[in-house]
């Protein structure tokens, strides 16, 4: 899908998140399901699958997205599905964020961990980061089990990688 | 006519003249008018011939002579040319043997050569591939034991390991402000 039509599926996503008052949030589940589709080829395939009716495929994503989002988000993904541009998502969620991020000022910081983060560490590392970065920060944790250990985060073009996975590769790169 | 045999008969028989002599002056007289005639009128369409029936004879003897010159040039010619044939094949045989001699030299040459080249670039491969070999060994090696080491570190990251990491992260990234 060209930018633009990406930019317009963000903007109508922004606009109807902070017209519910409900912008952190659906920012945040957006962020969450984009991370999922990434990872799952099952459930992107399922989605993408130009076979299935359309009412079929939002009936899918509604069904697992049931209690786990708010309403707003439910109806913004279920209208992206229908669309028949739940290949985007991760891109329109994305833009999304930085949209959201940039509107208040913030940056986002990526964090792949290979568990989740607690709330405490969140904000000690959000912290850390608004610190070292002089800007305002927002952490995206994602659970990404390829990491092994540790933290990897990125902002932007920045790279800052404490991961297990990247010690091991640097140990490889030795041999 | 068969006067004039007459009187050459009468002459036979002793007798001079025939019985009528005016007939023979007169007949002597036509003999001796057609013979002036014959001479006269006849001697040289008869000369001419003669002459160019000696001329034309003459011509085709020259021209057998010249014809026979030229068959005698031609013969020594083609002799000549049969000598020449003879030293040229002479020397384009000796030719033949000095070239087949000395590309047998230059094959031979180019053989120990490419023998040599063989040899050199077999002993440099040899020396890539153990090269290579001990490369992909040592990869390998390595493979192995950095799979047998994430298996360690999989098996070691607890949850207590985890956060453990995850803090140590958040405070090195907060000691680098």
């Amino acid at each position: 899908m060209s930018d633009t039509r990406i930019t317009a599926y963000a903007d109508a996503a922004f606009s109807i998140a902070r017209a519910e008052g409900t912008l952190a949030e659906v920012e945040d589940e957006l962020f969450r399901l984009a991370r999922v589709l990434e990872s799952s080829d099952e459930l992107r395939a399922t989605l993408t699958d130009p076979h299935l009716p359309a009412s079929r495929r939002q009936q899918i994503i509604e069904d697992l997205l049931q209690d786990r989002a708010t309403t707003t988000t439910v109806a913004i993904v279920s209208m992206i599905v229908g669309a028949g541009r739940a290949a985007d998502l991760p891109k329109i969620a994305d833009d999304l964020v930085q949209r959201s991020a940039t509107e208040s000022g913030t940056a986002v910081a990526e964090v792949r961990s290979a568990v989740a983060l607690t709330e405490e560490q969140i904000a000690r590392l959000t912290e850390a980061l608004s610190a070292r970065t002089e800007r305002s920060i927002t952490v995206k944790n994602i659970v990404d089990p390829t990491v092994m250990g540790g933290i990897v985060t990125q902002i932007g073009d920045s790279v800052l990688d404490g991961s297990v996975r990247s010690r091991l590769n640097q140990l490889r790169d030795a041999f | 006519m068969y006067d004039f045999f007459t009187t050459i008969n009468a002459a036979a028989n002793n007798f001079w003249l025939a019985g009528d002599t005016d007939k023979v002056i007169w007949k002597a007289i036509a003999f001796f008018v057609m013979a002036y005639i014959i001479i006269k009128f006849g001697r040289k369409p008869f000369m001419d011939l003669l002459s160019n029936r000696m001329d034309r004879i003459r011509t085709e003897l020259d021209d057998v002579a010249q014809q026979r010159l030229a068959a005698e040039a031609e013969r020594d010619r083609i002799k000549a040319a049969l000598a020449d044939s003879d030293s040229e094949a002479a020397r384009l045989i000796a030719e033949a043997r000095s070239a087949a001699d000395q590309l047998a030299v230059d094959t031979s040459a180019r053989a120990e050569n490419d023998i040599a080249q063989l040899r050199e670039r077999a002993a440099a491969d040899l020396v890539t591939t153990q090269g290579q070999a001990q490369a992909d060994l040592g990869a390998e090696l390595s493979r192995l034991s950095l799979g047998a080491a994430e298996r360690v570190v999989e098996s070691t990251l607890d949850d207590a390991a985890q956060q453990r990491l995850i803090d140590d992260y958040i405070s090195q990234v907060g000691s680098q402000n």
